[in-house]
């Protein structure tokens, strides 16, 4: 079994519709350099490299791997949609297997044979936040929306007839927003 | 993290503050006259001897910032030694290692870092800028031409004779009666105050800045004394210079705004929306809707303003290159950044000839300005400010725009100009202007020009 890190695991942090959670995994004996490997390997697949945005996974803001104390130690963090305990199992049972490559790598890892497995896996590695903070609000699929929307809308603001069409009354609260960047 | 030093920011002791003005070259901390002209000298020493005896004979023509306080006098003589110029002049390795990390790699070497890239790329720099060598940087700056040719004279007669030591680039320079560089523009009216030269910065609304930002020996915005180059007699009362001959394509420039507008009025209204300047260098803060040639004139009242009634920029585009250069009060709110740890001291000049008004095809002469930055951090002050607020759009939330005169444009960026009812934006943004070449030098005090005059006898 992993070692656990913290006592007994609570749900990690919520603010507004976005959870945190965080991994600590100790690393293998000598597995250092294949943990490197891997999590490289990771990045070079498509949705994980710089600059792949559409990916499947709408619930998930950003994730990382962080190798510290001399490689002895792996740190797994990342922010995601949802209520914690809700989607924890489908979080276990999909997403992290993903990373079989990387979790072979960490101690208490013994291959997922079945859900209660990985869950135990996951959960004697997790350390909820002492602080969380978001600097915006919405989800993953909120985000790519309003992203989405305002590439429409600066569109029709390069459009000569935008400001004639953003005349009607209807369109007034998009006007506020017209006026600079 | 700023902000709580600054409101606990204590009533600065003399101790402090006391700059030993009579230490520094004048050329770093004086006021210039309205107008002057002025050579850019670069000199390679082939022979350390005749290295140390050159900077023997400069000695007597350089001042120091005490005696220079008379912005009437005739002339001024300044000199600064580039990474392998100390060298070339025997500086010990454990001094040259203790020397800022920037410097030590040379301009060129930071092109990438810098947007030197295409045109502006090392490569295609004017020679020998760049070169390893480049070692000793002179500037004469006078108020007329007499006055510059009996001190070049001087100042020549420092190298002349001197076997082992070449001029290998020159650069005349001159700074117009109206202050306007080959842009149209009035520029360099914005300056720091710096606390303890007695000098009065350009908007008084600004609290002086710590003399370390721009000296080295002394206490900065930080609150602490900064990395000074080993050992101390050379480190103190000295600074660092960026010098980069700018090329601008003023003719590409004129072309772009006529493409862009409908009328001469929109013209200047377009090119004061990407200055942040009207022409006459009234600001847009005071002045949005048109030039106002008096407040342009009026030292008092042309560099005293903020950017907190204008956030959204209706006034003063966030992405205008004086706003981006120094947001002043603009980020303050974003509590991220503290605008007084990326001020910059500008020595800068114009060069060649202006292109006449009204003409829109180039002529194919050579123009521009010389940038000098002085400042004891040049990692956190000039290259800062040119990679994150000039080349960048990061910080005002548009990643996608670069400075739209000085940001290193390659034809794909855009410039935001907010407006009522729809912003303009601006598209396909040609590079107006283009890095012929440049160097980071290190200005050394008197008493460290001294120090390196005699080095032989100091290292035996």
């Amino acid at each position: 079994m992993a070692t656990p890190s913290a006592g007994t695991p609570r749900p990690g942090v919520q603010v507004g519709s976005t959870s945190e959670f965080s991994l600590f995994f100790r690393v293998r004996p000598g597995h250092g350099d294949d943990l490197r490997e891997a999590v490289q390997a990771l990045q070079d697949s498509p949705g994980y490299r710089p600059g792949d945005y559409e990916v499947p996974i709408a619930s998930i803001h950003e994730a990382r791997f962080v190798l510290f104390d001399g490689d002895t130690r792996l740190l797994f963090a990342t922010s995601f949609d949802g209520p914690w305990d809700a989607y924890m199992q489908d979080f276990a049972s999909k997403p992290l297997q993903l990373f079989d490559s990387i979790f072979r790598h960490v101690e208490g890892y013994e291959g997922l044979p079945d859900l209660t497995a990985v869950k135990d896996f996951i959960l004697s590695a997790q350390v909820t936040a002492q602080g969380y903070s978001r600097n915006y609000p919405g989800t993953v699929k909120e985000i790519r929306k309003a992203l989405r929307v305002n590439e429409a809308f600066q569109q029709v603001l390069d459009d000569p007839g935008a400001a004639d069409a953003l005349r009607h009354p209807a369109l007034k609260p998009l006007l506020n927003e017209a006026a600079d960047a | 993290m700023c902000s709580e030093r600054t409101s606990a920011d204590p009533v600065t002791t003399a101790a402090s503050t006391a700059l030993e003005l009579d230490d520094i070259q004048s050329g770093m901390l004086h006021q210039r006259p309205a107008s002057y002209v002025g050579t850019y000298l670069l000199l390679r020493i082939d022979n350390r001897e005749a290295g140390r005896k050159l900077v023997q004979r400069l000695l007597p023509v350089i001042e120091s910032a005490r005696s220079s306080s008379d912005p009437t006098r005739n002339a001024w003589v300044s000199v600064a030694f580039t990474y392998q110029g100390l060298k070339a002049l025997g500086v010990p390795q454990d001094s040259l290692d203790s020397f800022a990390p920037e410097f030590r790699q040379g301009m060129a070497a930071r092109a990438a870092e810098l947007g030197d890239v295409g045109d502006s790329s090392p490569e295609n720099w004017e020679k020998p800028l760049g070169s390893p060598e480049a070692h000793v940087a002179v500037s004469v700056l006078s108020p007329d031409a007499a006055r510059l040719e009996s001190l070049a004279e001087r100042a020549r007669r420092a190298h002349e004779q001197l076997a082992g030591v070449e001029v290998i680039w020159h650069q005349d320079c001159y700074q117009l009666p109206t202050g306007r560089t080959s842009f149209g523009f009035k520029d360099g009216i914005g300056q720091p105050a710096v606390e303890g030269s007695g000098i009065p910065g350009s908007n008084p609304d600004e609290r002086p800045i710590k003399a370390g930002e721009f000296i080295l020996g002394y206490p900065d915005e930080t609150g602490s004394v900064g990395p000074m180059p080993a050992p101390e007699i050379l480190g103190r009362n000295g600074t660092y210079l960026v010098f980069r001959k700018l090329h601008t394509r003023v003719a590409a420039y004129r072309q772009y705004l006529h493409a862009k507008a409908a009328s001469r009025e929109q013209e200047a209204l377009l090119g004061a929306k990407m200055v942040g300047r009207w022409q006459s260098g009234a600001p847009l803060a005071l002045s949005p809707e048109q030039d106002d040639a008096d407040l342009g004139a009026d030292p008092g009242r042309n560099n005293r303003f903020g950017y907190t009634d204008d956030l959204r920029g209706f006034k003063c585009p966030a992405g205008a290159h004086a706003r981006r250069a120094n947001p002043r009060d603009a980020l303050d709110h974003e509590m991220s950044v503290d605008v007084r740890l990326h001020r910059m001291l500008r020595l800068g000049t114009s060069y060649g000839p202006m292109l006449p008004e009204g003409v829109v095809e180039d002529d194919g002469a050579d123009r521009g300005i010389i940038f000098v930055f002085a400042g004891a951090h040049p990692k956190r002050q000039f290259e800062f400010v040119k990679t994150q607020w000039l080349n960048d759009g990061i910080f005002i939330g548009a990643p996608a725009e670069k400075d739209p005169l000085a940001g290193a444009n390659d034809g794909t960026g855009s410039f935001t100009i907010p407006q009522r009812p729809i912003r303009r934006r601006l598209q396909s943004l040609p590079p107006f202007v283009i890095t012929r070449g440049g160097e980071y030098c290190f200005a050394p005090g008197l008493r460290a020009l001294r120090w390196l005059a005699e080095l032989d006898t100091q290292t035996g």
